[in-house]
């Protein structure tokens, strides 16, 4: 067997055991939802419209094996998993074992399920731990904050190599003025990119930059807000920590003295020109942002920017992935599933 | 009447009323204030819209977020009306925000009399000698701190507030020996001495030190004022308040704290100066910060907004009717309890923790602004 098939084989028992996982009519399946409602904060809605959406139980061959090509190998592979978005589990435990036959994997305090839930039906595909102590010679690849990340960083022995994925946000571009039957589908799509794990993700959409004049600007805002209050109805946002909920009063106010906001279901889009640059918290709040210069509008957020979608011309959007190496250059509405063939951003920490 | 009638005439009935010469009340004032930026704000009458309740009590008047400054110009005049321009620090939140004044004369009203009300003691009525542990003031003046300072200068003594002697932090850190000539000086022609200083530079002052006393007056007094920003190691309020305190060989009442923001016009004291006029009204205890008549904290929920019972930890809300021109009540998101007539302040209020890999606001204004 060549090394890439070796490599290939140790991935298949994750694969199935997310399968299993994803159908919905199975006990299996049942059980995963309510543990993940429990432990995600999102509600039975929410959980699943993730699953279905994000969880690559089937991702396509040729990206598995550009993520088994582009996954240096290790004498032992550690993962250490964020919280919030529970399917990156499932991508970051597939990274381990493309990398090597031991992969030691500490889930997120807050968030053990998935890591479980995966382990339950592949037991002998990876160990689930309580601490990570890589030596020289092993890889870690961690996912979280980069408060946390640099805890981590500091306390690593000489010797391990360090993949590093911390925080992060996503943008969308609409790059031109769009036609309003296809704008309306294309918001709605933009919706769901924002409502997907109540945007905890590093992918999540916090931003919109439209270069189409300032009347277009305020079309996308209002058309934003209209489609995440219908999808408030149908995938209703799970609960949010007061700390969280705070934030928002705070945002809501700032933007409301800055510009304009349109309430979208439990949250909110707001509407600001140029400079008036800002970030909404988490919780399906997002900023529209009417520019002129795209590029400069992103230029000070470019290593924050893990995912970018793109609306308008061929040209621009070749220009943006030149300007945006880090981030994953998508459609609307693919933000929350980039292409199976390694780690979500393409940021070297 | 033009927008910069209506603003005079509001100006003049708020230095009134600290006067106490004035038959309105501190309602009466706001509601007319609130209205004035009503018309005048884009952003204040869009946030009073947001909100949907009538202008008719003060509770309902909406407070602007500090984040507002830093995002937008919170001014019912044009930049090329500006008098002054102060610059928040910014070192919490990232970018500077900054808050435009008109005319200064109200500040200097307000900030005087409140000051001279907390900070000099009847007893020592004679001489004074004032200094900061503060940069030399710019000019034109950004820092609204260090501008308050060289009003304290030139009204409590009579001193040059350009003079380089009196500010006593250059590029080198804090200047000691200038502040032990200072002590000096003091002690030799019998006056007061008056050390005005933030909190980190107190710090960077006991540090230099290093156990050390300095000869001043007994009746010094020290006014501290802010928190640390990541600038220096932090000591809680209580334990530097007696480090200074030994320092200088004065009594704990006598190392006062100051708060005050770059986008309010006035300022709060504790009232623990023996002798002062605030000490005489309050008796406060260390810890504990007085309003001046024409401010109100309201200790209000973070998530609703209204006001929390008495005794309760809330955000404060600060309605100040020195700022005609900007934004009469701030949303801050400073902790704050209501206690014993006076408001306990407890810390900023931290911003929903990171999570997982989603980028924190908190984060995002930090790395956004450098």
């Amino acid at each position: 067997m060549s090394d890439l098939q070796t490599r290939r084989a140790r991935l298949e028992p994750l694969f199935e055991s997310a399968r299993t996982l994803a159908d919905a009519e199975t006990e299996r399946g049942k059980q995963a939802r309510e543990r993940l409602v429990a432990s995600s904060g999102l509600s039975p809605e929410g959980v699943n419209l993730a699953i279905s959406r994000c969880l690559e139980s089937a991702p396509p061959e040729a990206e598995v094996e550009a993520l088994i090509r582009s996954t240096p190998t290790a004498q032992v592979a550690h993962v250490l998993l964020s919280a919030n978005v529970f399917v990156a589990a499932h991508r970051a435990i597939a990274i381990g074992l493309a990398a090597s036959e031991t992969v030691r994997v500490r889930a997120s305090r807050r968030e053990p399920e998935m890591a479980e839930l995966l382990l339950a039906r592949a037991p002998r595909s990876f160990q689930l731990v309580d601490e990570l102590s890589p030596q020289a010679g092993d890889r870690l690849w961690a996912y979280g904050s980069d408060a946390t990340l640099e805890e981590v960083a500091v306390t690593l022995a000489p010797g391990v190599a360090f993949h590093a994925h911390g925080s992060g946000f996503g943008v969308c571009v609409l790059d031109g003025p769009t036609p309003d039957a296809d704008l309306d589908a294309l918001l709605a799509r933009l919706a769901e990119d924002v409502a997907l794990f109540d945007q905890r993700g590093c992918l999540s959409p916090r931003v919109v930059l439209v270069n189409a004049g300032s009347g277009f600007a305020r079309d996308v805002a209002k058309g934003l807000a209209r489609q995440l209050e219908g999808l408030q109805a149908r995938v209703p946002r799970g609960r949010l920590e007061a700390s969280e909920l705070a934030e928002i009063t705070a945002y809501r106010d700032t933007a409301s003295f800055t510009g304009e906001v349109f309430t979208a279901g439990l949250g909110f889009v707001s509407l600001g020109e140029n400079a008036s640059l800002l970030l909404p918290p988490v919780g399906r709040n997002i900023h529209v942002l009417s520019t002129t210069d795209v590029h400069r509008s992103l230029s000070s957020l470019r290593p924050l920017i893990t995912s970018c979608a793109f609306a308008g011309s061929a040209q621009e959007r070749n220009a943006l992935r030149a300007f945006l190496p880090g981030a994953r250059l998508c459609n609307v509405g693919d933000m929350q599933s980039p292409p199976f063939d390694g780690p979500v951003d393409r940021r070297d920490l | 009447m033009t927008r910069n009638a209506r603003s005079d005439a509001l100006h003049s009935a708020v230095r009134g009323f600290a006067a106490g010469e004035s038959a309105r009340t501190f309602e009466d004032l706001a509601l007319e204030i609130a209205d004035f930026q009503r018309d005048f704000s884009p952003g204040f009458a869009r946030l009073l819209a947001a909100r949907g309740a009538p202008l008719d009590c003060v509770e309902g008047i909406p407070g602007v977020p500090c984040d507002a400054f830093r995002l937008a110009r919170v001014a019912v005049h044009p930049e090329t009306e500006d008098r002054l321009r102060f610059a928040t620090s910014g070192t919490t939140s990232g970018a500077r925000g900054l808050h435009a004044m008109r005319t200064t004369e109200t500040y200097r009203v307000l900030a005087l009399s409140f000051g001279r009300q907390a900070l000099l003691s009847s007893d020592h009525a004679r001489a004074r000698h004032v200094v900061a542990l503060a940069p030399r003031l710019d000019d034109p003046p950004t820092s609204s701190l260090g501008y308050m300072m060289a009003l304290f200068m030139v009204d409590f003594a009579q001193q040059d507030d350009k003079a380089p002697e009196h500010w006593l932090i250059d590029e080198h850190g804090v200047n000691v020996a200038g502040l032990a000539h200072a002590g000096r000086h003091a002690l030799e022609a019998d006056k007061q001495l008056v050390l005005l200083a933030t909190s980190f530079a107190l710090v960077s002052l006991l540090d230099a030190l290093d156990g050390k006393r300095l000869s001043v007056p007994e009746s010094t007094v020290v006014m501290q004022t802010g928190g640390f920003k990541g600038k220096t190691r932090e000591i809680a309020p209580s334990e530097l308040r007696s480090m200074v305190a030994q320092c200088f060989g004065i009594s704990e009442q006598q190392v006062l704290g100051e708060y005050g923001m770059t986008e309010l016009t006035s300022q709060l004291y504790e009232a623990t100066l023996p002798g002062s006029v605030l000490e005489a009204s309050r008796h406060g205890t260390p810890g504990v910060y007085f309003e001046p008549p024409w401010l109100r904290v309201v200790p209000v929920d973070p998530t609703t907004l209204k006001a929390v019972p008495p005794g309760e930890v809330g955000i404060a809300r600060i309605v100040d009717l020195g700022n005609v021109d900007s934004a009469l009540a701030i949303q801050t998101q400073d902790r704050v309890r209501r206690v014993a007539g006076g408001i306990e302040l407890l810390g900023r209020a931290a911003g929903a923790p990171p999570r997982g890999c989603s980028l924190a606001v908190e984060e995002f204004l930090a790395a956004h602004s450098s």
